[in-house]
C-alpha cells in the first residue's frame, strides 16, 4: 500500500505498525474461533482449568489486545494531537508480544512447558508494560484534555495492574509462592483487565468513535463522568475484595457501582446517539447497540454471583457465562462492529485521500457494502446466543453449533476486511 | 465587468468545485457541511484565499480535507494560487449544515 504524503494526519504513527496489529488481532481471532468449535463440547466446568485458561488467553491476548492496541496507536496521536512518543518502542513491544504470547497461550493450554509458560507470560507482561509507558508519555506529551483522555489514562493504568498480577499469576502456577489463595488474585487479575482496561478503555474511546461517527455535537458529559467515577468505584471495591476474600457486602457494593456505572454508560451513549446528524444506522452502530445489551446481561450475571445463592449446579455455570458474555459478547462486538468503521478509514486515508479534489472517490463507507457486513452480523450473533444458551443449560451440541456459527462469521469478518484491503482508487 | 465581478464569478466557480470534495465519513460535500466560512479572490494575485473550520479540530481527516480543497481549487482558470486558513472560531456546529445537506444525511 502507498505510503500516505506527510500532510496527512500529521500524528498518526506509521499505518505499518496499525496493521501489523490488526493483523496479528484477526490471526488471534481466527485461531480462538477454530479452537473454540473444536473444543466446544468441553467448555463446562470449573474455570481453573488449562482449556479454558487457555481459550480465555486467545480470545484476549490473541485476538483483542493486539487490536485495542493497534487502534489506541491510530486513535492517540489523532485525538489528543500528538505523536506516539516512540514509534520504535511500539515496534519493541510488539515483537516482545508477538513471540511471547504464543508460547504462554500454549503453555497454561498443554500444561506442559515448565519455566518457559512464567517466562512467556514475563516477556508478554513486559511488551505491555513497554505499551502502557509509551502511550501514557504520549498522553502527558498532549495539551487536549478530554473525557476520553481520562478514560485512556485509567485503562492504563488498570492495564499495568491486570498485566502485573497476570505476570505474578504465571510464575506462582509453576511453583506456588503467593501468600494468597491463587483462585482469588486470578479473579481480581480478571476484572483489573476486563472491567478495567477493557471496559474503560471501550467506554471512553466509544464516546469519542461515536460523536464522529454519527456525526453527533453537543451532547452532555455528564453520565459519562458518572460512568467513570462508578466503574472506578466498583473495581476500588471488587479487585481487593476478590484478591483478599473480603466477602459479600464489599462484593455487593461493588456489584452496585457496576451497575450504576454501565447504566451512565449506556445513558451517555443513548445521548450522543440523540443527538446524531446521521440518521441512517448501519452495521457497526448495530454491533454497539448489541454490545450494550450483553454489557447489561454481564453486569446483571455478575451481580446474581456477587449475592446469588449457594453453590448450585447451575450457578457454577455462571461464571464461564459471565467471562464468555464479558469478552466475546462485549469486548468482541465492540471490536468487530468498530473495525468495520476504523480499516475502511485507514484504507480510504491511505490510498484515496491523493485523489480528493481531482477525482469523485467513494467515501470509507462505500469501499464495502452493506449486505457481506449484515451476514456477518447475523451469523456471529446467532453463534454466540446457542453457545451462551450451551454454557447455560450444559448442552454441548447447542455449543458446538454455536461456535460453528461463530467461526463462519469469523472467516466472513476478515474475508470482509480482505475486500475492503483489496479496493484501488 | 468590473473587477468585484470578476472576482464573484471566481468566487462562485469555487464554491462550485468544493461542491466536488466530499467529507470522507459522512460524504457530504464541504459546502453543505458547512466548512467554508469565506471564499476570497483578490484579482491583482489571481489567488484564492479559503477561511474555512472542521467538524472537531481532532478531525482524523482534517489534512486530507485542506489538501482536497487545495488541489480541487488549483484546478481552476485563472487560480494561480491557494491559501487555505484554518479557524475554529467560530468553531463548526450543526447549525452550518445546509438544508441540502441536513437531507442528505438523514436520508
Amino acid at each position: 500500500m502507498a505510503a500516505a504524503p506527510d500532510s496527512f494526519v500529521r500524528h498518526a504513527p506509521s499505518f505499518k505498525l496499525i496493521q501489523a496489529h490488526f493483523g496479528l488481532g484477526l490471526l488471534g481471532l481466527l485461531l480462538f474461533s477454530a479452537a473454540l468449535v473444536l473444543r466446544a463440547a468441553d467448555v463446562t466446568g470449573f474455570f481453573l482449568q488449562p482449556l479454558l485458561l487457555g481459550l480465555v488467553h486467545l480470545c484476549v491476548l490473541g485476538w483483542l489486545m493486539p487490536i485495542a492496541l493497534g487502534a489506541l496507536h491510530q486513535l492517540v496521536p489523532v485525538v489528543f494531537e500528538t505523536p506516539v512518543r516512540s514509534e520504535r518502542l511500539a515496534w519493541i513491544a510488539f515483537v516482545l508480544y508477538a513471540v511471547s504470547v504464543p508460547v504462554f497461550i500454549t503453555g497454561l493450554w498443554t500444561s506442559a512447558l515448565g519455566w518457559a509458560l512464567p517466562l512467556a507470560g514475563s516477556g508478554a507482561a513486559t511488551a505491555i508494560w513497554l505499551y502502557v509507558a509509551n502511550l501514557a508519555a504520549t498522553l502527558a506529551r498532549s495539551r487536549r484534555r478530554s473525557l476520553t483522555g481520562l478514560y485512556v489514562l485509567a485503562a492504563l493504568g488498570w492495564l499495568l495492574l491486570a498485566v502485573t498480577l497476570g505476570a505474578l499469576l504465571a510464575w506462582n502456577l509453576q511453583r506456588p509462592y503467593l501468600p494468597l489463595f491463587h483462585v482469588a488474585l486470578l479473579r481480581a487479575h480478571a476484572h483489573a483487565a476486563g472491567l478495567g482496561f477493557f471496559g474503560l478503555l471501550i467506554m471512553g474511546v466509544a464516546y469519542r468513535l461515536l460523536e464522529m461517527f454519527l456525526l453527533s455535537h453537543g451532547a452532555s458529559e455528564r453520565a459519562g463522568q458518572v460512568a467513570l467515577v462508578a466503574v472506578h468505584v466498583a473495581l476500588l471495591t471488587l479487585v481487593p475484595a476478590l484478591a483478599f476474600q473480603l466477602g459479600r457486602p464489599a462484593l455487593a457494593l461493588a456489584a452496585a457501582a457496576a451497575a450504576v456505572g454501565v447504566a451512565a454508560f449506556i445513558t451517555q451513549v443513548a445521548a450522543i446517539f440523540r443527538r446524531r446528524l446521521r440518521r441512517r444506522v448501519d452495521v457497526s452502530w448495530r454491533y454497539t447497540a448489541t454490545a450494550l445489551v450483553y454489557l447489561s446481561l454481564t453486569a446483571a450475571i455478575g451481580a446474581g454471583l456477587a449475592l446469588g445463592p449457594a453453590r448450585q449446579p447451575w450457578v457454577d455455570r455462571l461464571p464461564l457465562a459471565y467471562g464468555f458474555l464479558a469478552l466475546v459478547g462485549f469486548a468482541g462486538s465492540v471490536v468487530i462492529g468498530q473495525l468495520y468503521k476504523i480499516v475502511p478509514f485507514l484504507v480510504w486515508l491511505h490510498r484515496f485521500a491523493p485523489y480528493v479534489g481531482l477525482k469523485r472517490v467513494p467515501s470509507a463507507a462505500e469501499l464495502l457494502g452493506e449486505r457481506p457486513k449484515q451476514v456477518q452480523f447475523a451469523l456471529m450473533h446467532a453463534g454466540l446466543v446457542a453457545f451462551l444458551a450451551g454454557v447455560l443449560i450444559d448442552a454441548a451440541a447447542l455449543r458446538v453449533c454455536g461456535a460453528a456459527a461463530f467461526v463462519a462469521s469469523s472467516l466472513l469478518f476478515v474475508r470482509n476486511l480482505g475486500v475492503v484491503l483489496a479496493r484501488q482508487p | 465587468m468590473s473587477a468585484a465581478g470578476a472576482a464573484a464569478l471566481v468566487e462562485e466557480a469555487a464554491r462550485d468545485g468544493l461542491l466536488e470534495v466530499h467529507d470522507p465519513e459522512t460524504d457530504l460535500n464541504l459546502v453543505d457541511l458547512g466548512l467554508i466560512y469565506r471564499l476570497t479572490y483578490r484579482n491583482e494575485t489571481r489567488r484564492l484565499e479559503v477561511l474555512m473550520t472542521l467538524t472537531t479540530p481532532a478531525c482524523p481527516a482534517g489534512d486530507i480535507i485542506i489538501d482536497g480543497v487545495q488541489r480541487r481549487l488549483s484546478l481552476l482558470p485563472d487560480v494561480d494560487g491557494v491559501d487555505v486558513e484554518l479557524t475554529f472560531d467560530p468553531p463548526w456546529t450543526p447549525d452550518r449544515i445546509s438544508p441540502e445537506g441536513r437531507a442528505f444525511l438523514e436520508g
